[in-house]
């Protein structure tokens, strides 16, 4: 179980809020964020595996706190990020899922059959071997979210996942993310994806806007975008 | 210089290149490379020439040319995890100051950093070029330089996400001990299960949905 508690952010050097005080508790399997480019969805998703930490209040990870124990959060909350190039670092799949499991299995011989089958599981059995670079956006995608799932994290947030993937990419990791055996919260652009989940939060100018239903999750953020008027230079 | 002496230094030039090919490196990436090293060792054959030390102008080319050859050789024979292996390895002695997994960390992130650090000046010229901004230094460095940062910064977050280098050694030891007793116990278990069960067992909260 996720727990906010008063949990502000700003921004270090000019002390701007970018998170108002957020309590709240996130306990369902889907869980989706929405909002606008800089609202503050980011900044939220990334208190939940201690990336960021709040100036004030806490963020506690089935007790945890993300301030006194980020490591161990982070050994229960995996994180995908929306560009995978800069998630992978070793030049061939399956040595990049062994780096993960390099903390968690001494034996060379054993992390490698846990990578393979890592790989395997997630659709990617035939790139074991393959580099890297020469794999497709999509593709790269699924060996970072094989890279988390090989150490068997409990929650996994995915901070807009698909935004780079191509429609069937997109769709594939979408409904992969969907079939997980655990917790799931994603920040997402993508409002179908968003309205699939059991509870959707809006975020506002780095405050929670609204907190619920995601049809009515959705609706209220359309009602918000719509009503506010685009900036430009001139204006 | 490796050797000062052009006929040995023409021998291990000879012997670097074939190790090289007997690793069956990819033919245009090689190529590519060794390319590189050629326009130094010319530039410097040329210099040496215009000195008048033509035994000294072969002794350079031949040694810049093994050293690339078997740096390639390296990396094209050798898995980036055994590299680091041995990296770790050899820090070990240095423990107590420097951390032997984050060095050898360090050690992967250089060649990871290295072609996309290139890539990213590729399209920063491309981009410039676009703009009709080729010949504006500017153009090119400013933004590959942030790019390149921006770059650095996203990879130390990912590792820091993904936790790796984290204070793991103590725990890896501990976890060795459990895995060879648990090993003798449970034979059916796969690796992969015994990694979600290890986590388990550690964590004491299980790893179902509940």
């Amino acid at each position: 179980m996720i727990e906010f508690k008063d949990a502000t952010v700003t921004a270090p050097d000019s002390g701007v809020s970018i998170l108002e005080p957020t309590t709240m508790t996130l306990s369902e399997q889907r869980i989706s964020i929405i909002g606008a480019n800089g609202s503050g969805k980011s900044t939220l998703a990334r208190l939940i595996n201690g990336l960021v930490l709040p100036v004030s209040g806490t963020v506690t990870v089935d007790g945890i706190d993300t301030a006194k124990d980020g490591a161990k959060v982070r050994r229960k909350v995996g994180y995908l990020f929306t560009d995978p190039t800069a998630q992978l670092i070793m030049p061939t799949a399956v040595e990049d899922v062994t780096l993960s499991l390099r903390r968690i299995i001494s034996d060379k011989s054993e992390r490698t059959e846990a990578a393979l089958t890592a790989l395997e599981e997630i659709g990617l059995g035939g790139k074991a071997d393959v580099s890297v670079n020469a794999l497709s956006g999509g593709q790269r995608q699924l060996l970072a979210l094989a890279g988390i799932l090989a150490v068997t994290p409990e929650v996994i947030v995915a901070d807009e996942p698909t935004t780079l993937l191509d429609l069937r990419w997109r769709a594939h990791v979408g409904a992969l993310l969907r079939t997980l055996p655990l917790q799931v919260i994603e920040v997402t652009h993508d409002l179908d994806a968003a309205s699939r989940a059991e509870r959707t939060i809006v975020i506002d100018s780095g405050g929670v806007a609204f907190d619920g239903e995601p049809a009515e999750a959705v609706k209220f953020y359309r009602d918000l975008m719509f009503r506010r008027p685009t900036r430009t230079a001139d204006s | 210089m490796v050797v000062a002496d052009p006929v040995t230094s023409i021998g291990i030039m000879c012997a670097s290149l074939l190790l090289l090919l007997s690793t069956e490196p990819p033919a245009k990436p090689t190529l590519r490379a060794m390319s590189m090293i050629m326009i130094v060792a010319v530039l410097t054959v040329t210099f040496q020439l215009w000195r008048g030390d033509i035994a000294r102008a072969i002794d350079v080319a031949a040694d810049l040319t093994s050293i690339a050859a078997l740096a390639l050789a390296v990396s094209c024979s050798t898995p980036m995890e055994s590299m680091l292996d041995l990296v770790s390895r050899m820090v070990r002695p240095f423990g107590r100051i420097l951390p032997p997994e984050t060095i050898g960390l360090m050690f992967a992130l250089t060649l990871r950093a290295i072609p996309e650090a290139a890539r990213i000046f590729i399209e920063a010229r491309t981009a410039a070029r676009a703009r009709g901004l080729e010949r504006d230094p500017r153009a090119v460095l400013i933004p590959g330089a942030t790019r390149t940062v921006g770059f650095a910064l996203q990879l130390g977050q990912a590792l820091h996400a993904r936790g790796i280098a984290e204070e793991a050694k103590p725990e890896r030891k501990k976890r060795t001990r459990k895995t060879r007793k648990a090993r003798k116990s449970k034979s059916d278990t796969t690796p992969h299960a015994e990694a979600q069960e290890r986590i388990s067992t550690d964590s004491g909260i299980t790893t179902s949905s509940d």
